[in-house]
């Protein structure tokens, strides 16, 4: 059988967007504890919306969407940083966020009209969809959010880290067939490039070409943790929480969590007085020039960081260096981890912004590099002016000469248990 | 649990030819092998030689491979010239030893291990593979278990699940850890060793062919050379010819090693400073030099733009020099002509010059650095080289053969090998593996083998062609008193003859340190390029690597646990590991000697006061030519 | 019983040195940079390669992309001695978002082997250049398959038919989380690249090997197992596919501005000491506190 069928076009398009409406925001959390990024998405969300009511003269909400099993109480927080309602399902079904239980249970809620009968009774009868949708941009979120939109028939950005609410004029040779038209309510989703110097702003548009005409709705993002500030907690908001009694398949409650461990990520940032990041400044010779940074971040008892280039394993090392070094849970920056350690020393990192946002709360930065016209240059204490290989030998060298101070400690190297 | 019958621990190339003979008499085989890859853990100097011999058959690689080790060309050039260099400074006189070269000779072909053994590995495979056994990689065997009820052998290893077998063949190698764990032998001794040193030097083909003055693109030269260079050591250096490179090197006693502590690398330097040797490795070297003034990215992106030039244009300069692969290009009608080829490599050179500042210098290209123990067979080998089911072969069993001009291994493996499997097949068919059957039986063929013969006796005959060709060249008169009259006593045949009956009846291992000795190796080689050497001079001076330099060039897939244990830091031994070790693991932190076992390229030369294995499967250093 | 394996894979820019260049603007010139299997696909082909070895099986490798992008077909098969390579290409599937992508894929896949239906199909943790992670969920949700993302580790139980699957879930700024999943097959899984396949028993090397050989000389005649399908063959509507299929567009690229200033930094220069050993003493300082 020839699954064509599973688009629709729909030609009826005098719906007018009404049908969509709200922002709504996948909340996350394990063991029944918040993970603190979902309140940076619901922060951002709350600003957006105040901003879009303020704009459009309109009353849409921040719903917040939690999936969980004993959750029930984390609703209040959930207001108090910011939703306007909460809408959660509680069952046992629902203690692990299992992807395929979670895309059908939130695709319910979202797209069941009575799911607003207390929050917006305005809107019941004509609701649809959701107008936005925020998820977060980690292991559990990506994958939610592509399936849930697979399943809604609608477009998605990943790896956001800024959001514009907008009316555009597109031209665009398939959406408007060549013509300019009016798009109200648009979200400018902003998602930077690997390199972190580039952002590419990514839109999803109904199609308004008559010959392709159909509906995208809604445009939803995934967000990078840390990439927003929560809203300041405020346990005087109220708002609406229901519940929703969610609709299980026998078939998928076959699919089961049988163990469940939290595991210390190898790389223990947090345990660190000091780290030490190298990046493209390595080039000359990057294993000699790692193996100096290796040094260095010994004899000060410092873990090592990376840039996300440097993650693109754009280099040859030998393998021991590679499943070290080059590894995703090294990389500091916005869409690696946010990192605020006593001192931070970047080594020929030039400061691309998604890496600033990922160091620069740290209490003293020194870096290392031989252009002053380095970005980096304005987020820092100290800016040693000189390439790596030159400066850091000298640095060891004088280190040495306090030893006594600092105690070695061995870099210690981790890898998760098989099977 | 898996079991299977017979198990050849190490994928050298005596442990291939076990299983391609085994798998030829039929028998089902497995060869276990700690490299990723089979040929990344061998060295070799090398030559491979196929001999004949009046003393009975020995087993030779077309033998136990068939004629397709002859059609498939796994080797680099036959060699056809065998020359002795004595040296002295600037001066050389070269003694032509084609003839002892010859001496009982099918032939002998300069190898490159990786690429040979990947080719045994190849055929062992295919042919173990149709009886249910092969080639396993990546595994490092661990201990050994007697069922002694049963008398099985249950192999245990850092990697798989422990598996039963009947028959442990033991190739792995000078540092046999099988022999240790089975007790089986002492470690060799250091005056049971030699050390040698080899670096490999990268040459067109075309240009070899040009300086050593060779004819046809098949054949090659070897140079041995003697005097100054061996600085005083009891020992020689070897200049190889392959196909587009050179072994360059030299093997030395590793007693007078430790007698004498001096960093191996020095060994292989002196050669490389000889300006005969010099003159004959030089070439043109690209430097690549970047801006620094320029921004960061423009670096990056510049230095890669260069990377990928260079790639190109030595690409394009190997192929412009080969014979087989520009033939190939152009029947390919990747290029027109050899014309096109050449103003293509012309464009490019220019390109480098004008547009990326790359300057070509005269030096040396340095491919690989390698280390390596061989056995002495007439001081070390195993007199009974078995123990229980477990069967020693090549330099597990010491059998390294040595003398004079004369260095043999991977043939003697070989023979070893097939000896064994001989040995291991009878016993499978009478499911007997008593010591009686089995050990006692190899042991027999090993001793009937022509090599066991030569680690024991000096051969007159051989003796004599070696003495012919020197007498030829050298008027007694340019040597001294002494050696005048030892001269003249071997020359004479029924002096010698006497002589060297005598000396084999007595024990001809009782007066190595007699033969082997100073005046042997470099002060009568000295005393004759003084006198008859022609002068020679290099037009540059070739830029050579540090060590570090070295080992930074070499692949390794670093462990991070040591397989190398200091027993005690405070002994003599581990001392000189600080001069001795070839790749600098060692060094003193006060009064302690330390070790870094991470530039370990795993020659064994720490081996006898250590506690010394292999590293686990995979893991260690990564030879790309061998 | 034996599987029916599927592997999802990409052609993407080779970023390492060598092979890359860069357009005078510093973004990437594609027309110059070579082009291999990306890595991520090639840890997906060596998962499918590991399940055929263990438990039998009938691999099929497709990708969705330009003529040339059959040479991440053949490096995947020499990976994992596919029997079969569907090349998806088609000038109207171009410029694709991630929905678009999968409604290629998932269509192709119903294709594979005879229209069998699969039961383990594997794809990539994410792609390096456009690095997303949506396609592979997507393509899973279309076909109706569970999904399994981060999988480090797998078995299979042939006889009920079952997958057991260990995935790491990295939560940043938060805890990792090693979970193990059952599930019924057919599953969906993306991998991890900290799966590694261990053949740990001298018969799953021997196997093993014995594949790998087979899968070289397979790789060397690739020709033979491809099959290339465009939008007709697929059997898929225009409108559903490329650019009109995608709900989402690029509006536009831009340079991410400058940082705010935050820090007035102290410059020294790499070869004054003096200042270098006042920055240590700082540091150590700081440390101390």
């Amino acid at each position: 059988m020839i699954m064509i069928t599973m688009n629709k076009i729909e030609n009826n398009h005098s719906t007018n967007n009404d049908s969509y409406r709200h922002l709504f925001v996948i909340i996350e959390s394990i063991n029944n504890e918040l993970i603190p990024a979902s309140l940076e998405m619901l922060g951002e969300a709350r600003r957006q919306m105040d901003h879009f009511n303020l704009k459009y003269k309109s009353n849409e909400k921040v719903i917040a969407i939690h999936l969980g099993h004993g959750i029930k109480d984390l609703s209040k927080d959930l207001i108090s940083y910011g939703a306007d309602a909460v809408i959660y399902a509680d069952d046992p079904h629902l203690k692990y966020p299992i992807n395929k239980i979670y895309t059908k249970i939130i695709s319910q809620i979202v797209t069941d009209p009575h799911s607003l009968k207390e929050i917006s009774p305005e809107y019941v009868s004509i609701f649809k969809k959701p107008r936005y949708m925020f998820f977060l941009a980690d292991s559990i979120g990506r994958h939610l959010s592509s399936t849930v939109l697979a399943e809604l028939d609608s477009g998605l950005a990943s790896d956001i880290n800024k959001l514009v609410i907008s009316d555009l004029d597109i031209k665009h040779q398939h959406k408007t067939k060549g013509e300019t038209i009016h798009y109200q309510k648009v979200l400018e989703m902003y998602r930077p490039d690997f390199s972190g110097f580039l952002w590419t702003t990514i839109l999803c548009l109904d199609n308004k070409n008559p010959e392709i005409a159909k509906e995208f709705h809604p445009q939803a993002c995934s967000i990078i943790p840390g990439a927003f500030q929560p809203c300041v907690q405020d346990t005087k908001r109220t708002g609406i929480i229901s519940q929703f009694s969610p609709q299980f398949d026998e078939q998928d409650l076959k699919i089961k969590v049988v163990k469940q461990e939290l595991v210390k990520n190898p790389v223990q940032f947090e345990n660190y007085k000091i780290i030490v990041s190298f990046g493209r400044g390595i080039k000359e010779d990057p294993e000699a020039n790692i193996k100096l940074v290796e040094k260095l971040a010994k004899i000060l008892d410092a873990e090592i960081g990376i840039s996300l280039p440097i993650s693109k394993k754009i280099f040859h090392l030998n393998e021991k260096y590679d499943s070290i070094y080059i590894t995703p849970n090294r990389v500091v920056g916005t869409s690696g981890r946010k990192v605020t350690p006593v001192i931070y020393i970047a080594v020929g990192i030039s400061g691309a912004i998604q890496h600033l946002d990922g160091m620069k709360d740290s209490d003293f930065i020194i870096a290392i590099n031989p252009d002053e016209n380095s970005p980096i240059k304005d987020v820092c204490d100290v800016f040693i002016k000189g390439r790596m290989e030159d400066v850091i030998p000298v640095i060891i060298d004088e280190l040495s000469k306090r030893s006594g101070q600092l105690k070695e400690k061995e870099i210690q190297v981790n890898t998760y248990g098989k099977l | 649990m898996e079991n299977c019958d017979v198990t050849i621990v190490g994928g050298g190339s005596a442990g291939l030819a076990a299983l391609k003979h085994l798998s030829s008499l039929g028998k089902q085989a497995i060869l276990l092998e700690a490299g990723k890859e089979i040929g990344s853990k061998n060295v070799s100097g090398g030559i491979l030689y196929s001999k004949k011999s009046n003393n009975g058959k020995i087993y030779n690689v077309e033998d136990i491979y068939g004629e397709s080790f002859l059609t498939e060309y796994p080797y680099e050039r036959k060699i056809t010239k065998y020359i002795l260099n004595a040296t002295s400074k600037d001066k050389v006189f070269s003694i032509d030893l084609t003839e002892s070269h010859n001496y009982q000779t099918n032939f002998g072909y300069s190898v490159l291990l990786n690429k040979l053994n990947s080719w045994f590995a190849q055929e062992a495979q295919n042919a173990a593979e149709r009886l249910g056994g092969g080639i396993i990689t990546g595994v490092h065997v661990r201990a050994l278990k007697w069922e002694e009820k049963r008398s099985k052998i249950i192999v245990q290893t850092d990697e798989l699940e422990e598996f039963e077998t009947k028959v442990v063949i033991a190739a792995d190698g000078v540092n046999s850890e099988i022999a240790e764990m089975a007790n089986a032998r002492e470690k060799f001794s250091p005056s049971e060793l030699y050390q040698g040193v080899k670096v490999l030097v990268k040459l067109p083909e075309k240009i070899i062919e040009e300086r050593f003055e060779i004819n046809n693109s098949e054949e090659g030269a070897a140079h041995l050379f003697a005097g100054d260079v061996s600085l005083n050591l009891i020992g020689g250096g070897f200049l190889y010819t392959n196909r587009d490179s050179l072994s360059i090197g030299g093997v030395y006693h590793y007693d007078s090693l430790l007698e004498n502590p001096i960093e191996p690398a020095e060994i292989v330097n002196s050669m490389l400073k000889n300006p005969l040797i010099s003159e004959l490795i030089k070439d043109e070297v690209p430097i690549k030099e970047i801006d620094k003034t320029l921004s960061k990215e423009q670096q990056v992106r510049k230095s890669f733009a260069i990377t990928k030039l260079l790639n190109n244009w030595n690409e394009l300069r190997q192929l412009y020099y080969s014979h087989k692969l520009k033939e190939k290009s152009i029947a390919d009608r990747k290029y027109s002509s050899e014309d096109e080829i050449k103003s293509k490599l012309d464009n490019l050179t220019k390109r480098l010059t004008d547009e990326y500042n790359i300057k070509f210098k005269t030096n040396y290209i340095e491919l690989e650095y390698t280390t390596k123990l061989v056995p002495d067979g007439k001081r070390g080998r195993m007199k009974k080289p078995y123990h229980k089911n477990i069967l020693f072969i090549g330099d597990a069993a010491g059998r390294g053969l040595f003398f004079g001009p004369r260095i043999e291994g991977l043939n003697v493996g070989m023979d070893d090998a097939a000896r064994a499997s001989i040995a291991v097949a009878r016993s499978l068919d009478k499911n007997n593996f008593d010591s009686d059957y089995l050990g006692e039986f190899y042991t027999r063929l090993v001793e009937e083998s022509p090599y066991t013969v030569d680690m024991k006796e000096i051969d007159k005959q051989y003796l004599n062609v070696i003495l012919n060709s020197t007498r030829k060249r050298i008027p007694s008169n340019v040597l001294g008193l002494k050696h005048k009259l030892l001269f003249n006593l071997v020359s004479n045949d029924g002096l010698r003859n006497f002589f060297i009956t005598m000396i084999n009846k007595y024990g001809y291992t009782r007066l190595l340190s007699f033969i082997e000795s100073e005046d042997v190796y470099f002060k009568v080689p000295i005393k004759i390029a003084d006198k008859l050497g022609t002068l020679n001079t290099a037009s540059y001076i070739p830029q050579i690597p540090t060590i570090q330099d070295r080992v930074a060039k070499l692949c390794y897939h670093e462990d991070n646990i040591s397989h190398i244990k200091i027993l005690d830091s405070s002994k003599n031994f581990l001392r000189k590991m600080v001069v001795l070790c070839p790749t600098k693991c060692y060094s003193l932190e006060g009064d302690e000697v330390i070790l870094q076992h991470e530039g370990c390229i795993e020659c064994g030369t720490c081996s006898k006061e250590t506690e010394w294995r292999h590293p686990r499967g995979e893991k260690g250093v990564i030879f790309k030519y061998g | 019983m034996t599987l029916n394996i599927a592997v999802l894979v990409k052609l993407e820019p080779d970023f390492s040195e060598g092979s890359v260049s860069y357009n005078p603007d510093g973004t990437l010139n594609r027309a110059e940079t070579k082009s291999k299997l990306g890595a991520h696909s090639a840890i997906a082909s060596l998962a499918a390669f590991y399940t055929k070895v263990k438990y039998g099986g009938y691999i099929s490798v497709s990708s969705m992309g330009p003529p040339m992008a059959e040479i991440a077909l053949q490096e995947a098969q020499s990976i994992c001695d596919a029997d079969e390579l569907h090349l998806y290409s088609d000038r109207l599937f171009a410029s694709a978002d991630t929905l678009a992508t999968a409604e290629v894929l998932q269509q192709g896949i119903r294709k594979m082997n005879n229209g069998k239906e699969m039961d383990i199909v594997f794809s990539g943790h994410r792609a390096s250049d456009g690095e997303t992670g949506q396609t592979g969920p997507q393509t899973a949700w279309k076909l109706g398959f569970t999904f399994l993302g981060n999988v480090i580790d797998f078995s299979v139980d042939l006889n009920k038919r079952f997958i057991l699957a260990k995935r790491l879930v990295a939560l940043p700024g938060f805890y990792d989380i090693v979970e193990e999943i059952q599930a019924p097959l057919p599953v969906f899984i993306a991998i991890d690249p900290l799966y590694k396949p261990i053949f740990d028993t001298i018969s799953l090397r021997l196997t093993s090997s014995r594949y790998l050989k087979e899968a070289k000389e397979r790789a060397a005649n690739y020709k033979t197992y491809l099959k290339v399908l465009d939008h007709k063959k697929l059997e898929l509507d225009p409108r559903f596919v490329g650019l009109p299929g995608s709900p989402t567009i690029v509006h536009k690229v831009e340079k991410i501005p400058k940082a705010r200033t935050t820090r007035t930094a102290e410059l020294i220069e790499g070869y004054d000491r003096e200042g270098i050993k006042n920055t240590i003493t700082k540091i150590l300082q700081l440390v101390q506190k």
